[in-house]
């Protein structure tokens, strides 16, 4: 750091972010702090933490988070797959093909975003049920597909020059070999942005699998998360490390990827 | 798009052939999402005028569900709440952002300035249920470390949660905690956005830093602010997920928000139809949002 001189103003600006920042995190040190002590009361005393991984153990193995995180990670990874192809696709065939209408049909899509969740969630519901998908893992991944990631990879799309896809046709490329060898390539950051917003978006939904995938062994995390909660009002040391498991992996996912998260985020919002 | 005569027709078989490989390639988002996206906004239009519950046929009511609804107290409640609830979350958690983000950028332009930035940033990514739980067990009036810290400090254990005036102040706290460091990432890309002569010439026309704030950051952040509000108006009136996981509505129907409101009507009391009316008015709602913000938009552009 440079050496400079601070005013007072600024030295308790820096203070006060720290504070909050501070504020940030003091809830999640608290949940690892309490899913590593045995005790049922919530007067944790530092003689009562210990490293000890039974909390971890018993949700795993004795209150189905084992199921759940499976349940989890398969429909995570197949919502990403559905999302990142059907959107790439989109964007390209709007962005790079002659399709008669498909401004208007895109401003259709664009529209759709202002469709709050809960409004069609009921026909949604309905919908599911009489084609009997309930407690599969395709009622909840393929609704996952919506105009933001075509919106995002079309942005992208623009930067993929014209006469690169016309010199590989020329050249006797086919349809989908220019579209998986050179456009998909060219397009990849914002692929791996949108993997993560439908990373998180997936790992995090709770109200559709609640109401959808009832049956025990087809509960994803945050819906086992909360039926453990409300079953085991006193076990705070279990429920803390099923909290702890269900924030792991977006928060290793986001270690890694810190840059594009955030860029992604400004990127999104600067859509306005 | 113009080509010379003698080539036009070659060209529309071409551009046909290429519009059919266009078409094809924009199906699966396109039927994927008429289903679930614009096929049931108009069932829940239909639903709305009639009684269902799944297990027989939905049967056609005209506007009894709308009149039921206007009505009792039920919806008019939950819309105060869920008003309140935004009044709570969307200005705190606005000006927040806002600050921390021009504060950051213009005095701590350095690694602790980053760090600080990707601390309060790991919020956003924590699920909701999970925070509901976590904050649920800070909230717990007997024991939970704010009461304990309250009382380490000299003052009463509050029920945060249990107590009417309470609980939904405490919910908003938790969607505050969470939302803030989202908006100060975009808040942060746009002051990043401000030219750095626009600031310099300020500062040598002898502009203090609050004076810099209020006349030229603020003013150029404009455009960025209108977008976080509306997009935290937005989120704040759905509130679901904690609520759901919180107070479940309660203490009494303090906590009874549009969302919630839903969610009971439909998948706890099998009332579709009249659930279905709530949504359309939750569509309603959203969509005049919308309305204002874009009305405000173009005015200020213009």
């Amino acid at each position: 750091m440079k050496k400079k001189h601070l005013s007072p103003w600024v030295i308790i600006g820096i203070v006060l972010v720290t504070l909050f920042a501070a504020l940030c995190l003091l809830p999640l040190i608290y949940m690892v702090a309490v899913s590593f002590t045995d005790s049922e009361t919530l007067y944790i005393k530092l003689k009562d933490l210990r490293p000890s991984l039974y909390n971890y153990w018993y949700a795993i193995v004795k209150r189905d988070f084992g199921t759940a995180l499976k349940n989890s990670v398969i429909t995570v990874v197949g919502s990403c797959l559905l999302v990142d192809a059907a959107s790439a696709m989109a964007a390209y065939g709007f962005e790079k093909k002659p399709v008669p209408g498909k401004e208007a049909l895109f401003q259709g899509y664009l529209a759709t975003m202002m469709i709050p969740g809960q409004v069609v969630l009921i026909p949604m519901f309905v919908m599911i049920n009489r084609a009997g998908l309930t407690n599969t893992y395709a009622a909840l991944i393929l609704p996952m597909v919506g105009a933001f990631g075509i919106f995002l990879m079309r942005q992208f799309m623009v930067a993929v020059p014209n006469e690169l896809l016309e010199a590989a046709e020329i050249d006797g490329c086919g349809e989908m070999r220019r579209f998986l060898t050179i456009v998909i390539p060219l397009v990849q950051p914002a692929l791996i942005t949108l993997t993560i917003f439908t990373f998180n978006a997936a790992w995090n939904n709770f109200l559709w699998p609640l109401i959808i995938n009832t049956r025990s062994e087809m509960r994803v995390l945050p819906v086992t998360m909360s039926t453990l909660a409300s079953n085991s009002t006193t076990n705070y040391g279990m429920v803390m490390a099923g909290a702890t498991l269900t924030f792991l992996f977006p928060f290793v996912l986001y270690i890694f990827l810190q840059k594009q998260f955030v860029e992604g985020i400004a990127l999104g919002g600067v859509k306005g | 798009m113009t080509t010379a005569p003698s080539v036009k027709r070659k060209m529309s078989v071409r551009t046909r052939r290429q519009a059919l490989i266009g078409a094809a390639y924009i199906a699966p988002s396109f039927i994927l999402m008429a289903i679930f996206n614009v096929v049931p906004i108009f069932l829940s239009a239909y639903f709305s005028f009639t009684k269902y519950n799944m297990a027989s046929p939905p049967v056609w009511i005209g506007l009894d569900n709308y009149a039921k609804l206007f009505s009792n107290r039920v919806l008019s409640e939950a819309l105060s709440n869920t008003v309140w609830y935004v009044l709570y979350t969307v200005p705190t958690q606005t000006v927040l952002s806002l600050l921390i983000a021009v504060f950051i950028a213009e005095h701590m332009k350095n690694r602790y300035g980053s760090f600080l930035r990707s601390v309060i940033f790991i919020p956003v990514i924590v699920s909701l249920i999970a925070s509901a739980t976590v904050w649920n067990i800070m909230y717990q009036p007997k024991g939970g470390i704010i009461n304990q810290f309250l009382n380490f400090l000299g003052f009463e254990s509050v029920n945060f949660l249990g107590k009417k005036a309470n609980a939904l102040p405490s919910v908003a706290a938790v969607a505050i905690w969470k939302n803030t460091g989202y908006y100060m990432v975009i808040y942060y890309a746009g002051v990043m956005n401000v030219p750095g002569d626009v600031r310099e010439a300020a500062i040598v026309d002898g502009a203090t830093p609050i004076q810099r704030f209020w006349h030229i950051t603020l003013p150029i952040l404009k455009p960025i602010t209108y977008m976080i509000v509306t997009l935290g108006i937005i989120g704040s009136f759905q509130v679901f997920d904690l609520v759901y996981k919180m107070t479940g509505g309660g203490p009494g129907r303090s906590t009874y928000t549009v969302a919630y409101v839903i969610y009971t009507f439909a998948f706890q009391d099998k009332n579709y139809g009249y659930a279905s009316a709530v949504a359309i008015c939750l569509l309603i709602v959203i969509l005049l949002i919308h309305l204002i913000q874009t009305l405000f938009f173009k005015e200020k552009d213009a």
